[in-house]
């Protein structure tokens, strides 16, 4: 399947803002069945100094400055990419959970994909009691790791509620727990954590989703979001394996991956600042368009 | 023979009082049970160095010895030498104990090849780590040891050390254990804190024992320091580089140390906005433009210090640094990420890196660390818990037991235990046991007597021209309780110089370098923007609390001498209350109350910006902040000053009373003054500062002459507007006949020979303002000098009789208007500065 996807960030401020330097991980990388064939960035105003690096989990990362005085900062990502994955594993064929848990310690690299870097709290995600023990039901002694963290997934989109109003990104891990309700971002981070908390290596990964109307209807232009969702360790032989626990999916070909990290902070697609002090307001829409394949 | 009587005769008397206070200091002393004693050696005799010094200290009168502790404690609070605990704002004064700790040379010099050695064995692991990750690879160290760390910062990986060193400045806290060596109990690498309060510790017991210091052979701290610049500098891509101590700021723990060691050193004191990355560089805003920054020497952690990179909530970073340092043009100590050798995880797997690094022992153990991540140890610790204190793997607390630092595992109830087992077992990557290892003791000076009491010891080392060097001395925290298993700075710990000494006399050393070829320089660098605008407003807040204070005592004074059926008085005490209302200094409420409701508030309240205290606070406040600009006299009028204001005031001030309280807050006032013009150099900040009071002075005198000087004005009003602007006695001289409104006029606002007029103010901005940096070489004049040179050539062309209230106020908007060009051209520059603001984000 090949997408062609649009992402425009829109800051609209009440006074002039004279000067903005920001980070931007908003053009997709490659991966094992993702594959980029072009990208790019338009920035209006136009930028002063940019520059294009990789950081180190191999996500892309542009920085920018912006020294036209502006009220207005609208950043439009563009990308094609080919995503074709393979199939996921039958869980049963996974390691136990336990195994995985003493071979990622064990793994003797500090590599970006290692799992050491996947196996502590970090700023979304502190580890929590409660989400542990919640996650602990899903993992009992011996059980393969894909089918636990499968049913966990699953779990999690049975007894929380989607509901874009609960929450932002500053509520904390602990209150969307307690609410049983929030964003993609939330249940990632309640996933991630929840694993984490039983020694399990989990990532954050951020994306799109293909959304399909409802048959009969149009798609609506800019209706589609950015998503994100979680990828589990399953030991050196299975690797990583994402799940998405906002649809209770395994991610195939209606996933896009943008970036990877151990939480939000790692991959958040806009970070910067700007001076002034006026008030601010962002809008945010992405299409996320099949170029071939089934309409 | 006579001269053997005279002899005996003359140290009869004084030798037996002093063998007496030796011996009735250290009879009731006695070590603790099975724990060594620095006093008292092994085998129960005092050791000789010890001895040594308690005979000299016994040679001073009881009285003596307490007079001498009580200066040092005076110097202590004089200096303003304290610390902060996190969370608060009031500084707390440094607890010092009185007496040093004594190490002698040879024991010394074994603590510092340990240390060196333990510094070069850091430094290669965090190239490793950092770099090709070879000792993970190899297995000689897991990676979720490295990874586990907050201050793993993952933006370093690959990027090389600019001047090639990863540490500059490392410290690490030992303590003697029971077997009598010396153990680490821990290593420092983020921005080790504590050398800046050893050399002021130092400063104050060599300063109360000035004799017995010499005595003693004591090893000189400044060497270690000069050394340590040397090895910045040198690091540094320019050959005379500038050097910046990066802080967070002064509400952070140690500002006092940072500022007094940025003034020891001759540093530049910075916080993040002060610093701007440009074109790849890092540079300093300063008066004279953006000027380039070499070496910053960061106390912000690593992952604040740019939130472009790391911590995107960090507003105390620079954004684009860490690009600066991966593009290697700027040298940062230690570099950020550093501090991922500080995890206890580490403490596990020294002995092994230095064998398979080193192919050497380690010279200096440290205190046998079992990481349960892995399953060998984890099982010891298991097995061995009730002998173990267990404590997070990275961080300061136990995972799962918030706000306990350290468990021993014997003293664990059965629940408790359980669940610690139950955690490991689980997490067992959090998690470290180790040996308990009680301290040896040292002796503190407790109400006249000698008592032992545990002690942590923290050595630096510094990267420098000629390799690592230790410093003879360091930061000594002793423990208020007798039993101390871990020691940090909280309650009840204070500390101690350490005297390393040597066995024959030390040469003397300071900084002063001993390279004849010096050049010689008259003025010092660029100001930073941020220094200038605090000492800019530290001008403008003296001169306001000035003004306030003699408005009240104008009010007071009024109300003291008038007849109360006097009309023109009673007139002059409304308008002044008014104008303490305009001011901010009281509510409307006291206009038409007595004189004193009005002073009162005025002095005193805490609610109205405009009070004397208010603004006492401000000027202390911005004061605080360029401490390291400001000469100790100078930090102490400004502080007394503040004390002064913020006394509680007493109940049912009478007017003379008022007066007598704001007639006296002057006269500290007039002493600020006078120390500020007499002894501060000539250099910039002093011209910012006096910049600030001048504009202020004009702004305040064309207030007070639109009330008191208006068209209306009787007598008595003229007479307030001279007292308010202290020129009776120049007007009485001058005029022989009484009050007219033209002369007085003149005098407040024209007069270029009365060093309260407009005229005279607006004239010395000017000068001082001819002194300052241009931008540009083009010849042009900058907007504050346009102003400037306007109202110069204004108010000497004016006449005094057509100068009328709105002429007054035309003036007083124009010099408001100069503060602001003075603050947009040399406190902030270009379009980067300005109140920053992050971009939110996504939701």
């Amino acid at each position: 399947m090949i997408y062609e996807i649009r992402h425009v960030s829109t800051y609209r401020y009440a006074a002039t803002v004279p000067f903005a330097r920001c980070t931007l991980r908003l053009l997709p990388r490659d991966d094992p069945g993702q594959r980029v064939f072009t990208s790019g960035l338009d920035i209006a105003p136009a930028s002063t100094q940019r520059s294009r690096r990789t950081d180190f989990f191999g996500n892309h990362v542009t920085s920018l400055t912006v020294e036209t005085p502006h009220r207005e900062l609208k950043i439009t990502a563009r990308s094609r990419v080919e995503v074709d994955r393979e199939a996921p594993p039958h869980g049963a064929l996974t390691p136990r959970w336990e195994q995985t848990r003493r071979d990622s310690v064990q793994a003797p690299s500090l590599a970006p994909t290692a799992p050491a870097h996947f196996l502590f709290p970090s700023r979304y995600t502190p580890l929590i009691d409660e989400i542990t023990e919640y996650t602990r039901q899903s993992f009992a002694p011996g059980r393969p790791v894909l089918e636990g963290a499968a049913e966990l997934m699953g779990r999690i989109r049975a007894d929380f509620k989607y509901d874009p109003k609960a929450t932002d990104i500053s509520t904390p891990l602990r209150e969307v727990f307690a609410r049983r309700g929030g964003v993609c971002q939330d249940f990632a981070h309640l996933m991630i954590a929840g694993l984490r908390g039983l020694g399990l290596p989990a990532a954050y990964v951020s994306g799109y989703i293909r959304t399909i109307p409802p048959p009969g209807t149009k798609r609506l232009e800019g209706a589609d979001a950015s998503h994100a969702w979680v990828s589990v360790w399953c030991g050196a032989e299975f690797g990583w394996r994402d799940l998405d626990p906002t649809n209770n999916l395994h991610v195939g070909n209606d996933h896009i991956m943008l970036a990877v990290g151990r939480d939000y902070a790692d991959v958040s697609p806009i970070d910067g600042v700007i001076v002034g002090s006026g008030g601010q307001k962002l809008t945010v829409s992405v299409d996320v368009l099949p170029i071939n394949g089934p309409v | 023979m006579s001269g053997d009587w005279q002899n005996a005769l003359r140290l009869d008397p004084a030798a037996a009082p002093q063998e007496g206070r030796f011996d009735s200091w250290t009879r009731g002393y006695a070590p603790l049970d099975g724990i060594p004693d620095e006093f008292i050696g092994a085998d129960g005799a005092p050791r000789p160095h010890w001895t040594r010094f308690f005979s000299a200290m016994a040679r001073l009168e009881p009285s003596e010895i307490d007079r001498r502790f009580g200066a040092a404690d005076r110097h202590i609070r004089d200096m303003g030498i304290s610390y902060r605990v996190y969370g608060e704002t009031n500084d707390r004064t440094w607890p010092l104990s009185h007496l040093p700790l004594l190490i002698d040379e040879g024991e010394w010099r074994e603590v510092a090849e340990g240390v060196i050695q333990r510094a070069r064995l850091m430094e290669e692991v965090l190239s490793d780590v950092y770099g090709s990750g070879r000792l993970i690879a190899d297995g000689a160290l897991p990676a979720a040891v490295v990874t586990g760390s907050a201050d793993y910062l993952r933006p370093m990986r690959g990027v090389a050390a600019p001047g090639g060193q990863w540490l500059r400045l490392y410290a690490v806290d030992i303590g003697r254990g029971p077997d009598g060596r010396w153990w680490v109990l821990g290593d420092r690498a983020q921005a080790p804190s504590g050398a800046g309060y050893a050399l002021e510790s130092r400063l104050i017991v060599s300063r109360a024992f000035p004799s017995l210091y010499r005595e003693m052979n004591v090893e000189r701290l400044a060497p270690f320091f000069r050394d340590y610049r040397a090895g910045l500098t040198q690091a540094a891509v320019r050959a005379e580089p500038r050097i910046c101590l990066m802080t967070p700021g002064p509400y952070s723990e140690t500002y006092f140390e940072q500022a007094y060691l940025a003034r020891y050193l001759g540093f530049l004191l910075v916080e993040g906005d002060d610093l701007v990355v440009r074109d790849g560089l890092v540079h300093v805003r300063t008066i004279a433009g953006l000027k380039r920054a070499d070496v910053i020497w960061r106390r912000v952690d690593g992952d604040w210090c740019d939130p472009l990179e790391m911590n995107a909530s960090s507003r105390l970073g620079v954004p684009g640094i860490v690009d600066a340092i991966r593009q290697g043009s700027v040298v940062m100590a230690n570099m950020p990420g550093s501090g991922v050798i500080e995890s206890k995880a580490l403490l596990g797997f020294i002995d092994p890196l230095c064998q398979r690094l080193f192919r050497e022992d380690l010279k200096m153990p440290n205190i046998a660390t079992w990481w349960c991540g892995q399953k060998s140890a984890r099982e010891v610790v298991l097995e061995r818990l009730d002998e173990m204190a267990i404590t997070g793997a990275f961080g300061e607390s136990v995972p799962g037991f918030p706000g306990k630092r350290i468990l021993l595992g014997g003293e664990l109830g059965a629940d408790d235990k359980a669940r610690l087992r139950g955690l490991i077992e689980a997490r067992g990557v959090d998690y470290v046991g180790q040996e308990i290892v009680r301290l040896s003791t040292t002796p503190v000076w407790e109400n006249g007597k000698l008592t032992p009491r545990p002690f942590v010891l923290r050595v630096y080392a510094a990267a420098t021209p000629d390799g690592w060097r230790v410093m003879p001395g360091g930061f000594c925290r002793i423990s208020g309780q007798p039993d101390a298993r871990a020691v940090s700075m909280g309650e009840g710990v204070t500390s101690a110089d350490v005297w390393v000494l040597a066995d024959k006399p030390v040469e003397m050393a300071t900084l002063l370098p001993t390279d004849a070829s010096v050049k010689i320089r008259r003025l010092l660098g660029n100001l930073p923007s941020r220094a200038a605008d605090n000492l800019f407003w530290l001008g403008r807040y003296l001169e306001r609390v000035e003004a306030t204070l003699r408005i009240v005592r104008c009010l007071c004074n009024r109300a003291v001498d008038a007849d109360p059926g006097v009309a023109p008085a009673q007139q002059s005490v409304a308008r002044l209350q008014r104008l303490l209302v305009a001011w901010g200094a009281a509510s409307e409420e006291v206009v038409g109350e007595s004189p004193a409701t009005a002073a009162i508030e005025a002095l005193y309240a805490d609610d109205h910006y405009g009070s004397a205290r208010s603004l006492a606070r401000d000027s202390a406040r911005a004061a605080s902040v360029i401490r390291e600009r400001l000469s100790t006299d100078t930090w102490q009028l400004v502080q007394g000053l503040e004390a002064q204001l913020s006394a509680p005031a007493p109940a049912g001030l009478s007017e003379p009373e008022c007066f007598d309280h704001a007639d006296s807050a002057l006269r500290a006032l007039a002493a600020l003054s006078g120390l500020i013009q007499e002894n501060v150099n000539r250099v910039a900040g002093w011209r910012f500062l006096d910049i600030g009071r001048r504009i202020e002075r004009g702004v305040n005198t064309c207030r007070f002459a639109r009330h008191f000087a208006d068209a209306n004005a009787t007598a008595d009003n003229l007479d307030v507007l001279l007292e308010l602007i202290d020129s009776q006695i120049t007007f009485r001289s001058r005029y022989l006949i009484g009050v007219a409104l033209a002369p007085v006029r003149d005098m407040a606002m024209l007069d270029t020979f009365n060093p309260r007029s407009v005229a005279f103010q607006v004239g010395r901005i000017d000068e001082h303002l001819a002194t300052l940096p241009v931008l540009r070489e083009d010849g042009m004049i900058e907007a504050p000098k346009r102003i400037a040179v306007r109202l110069v050539s204004e108010l000497a062309t004016e006449e005094a009789m057509k100068f009328d209230a709105a002429r007054m106020f035309g003036v007083e908007q124009q010099l408001a208007g100069l503060g602001s060009a003075i603050a947009e051209r040399y406190f902030l520059q270009g379009p980067q500065a300005g109140r920053v603001d992050k971009l939110r984000d996504l939701a």
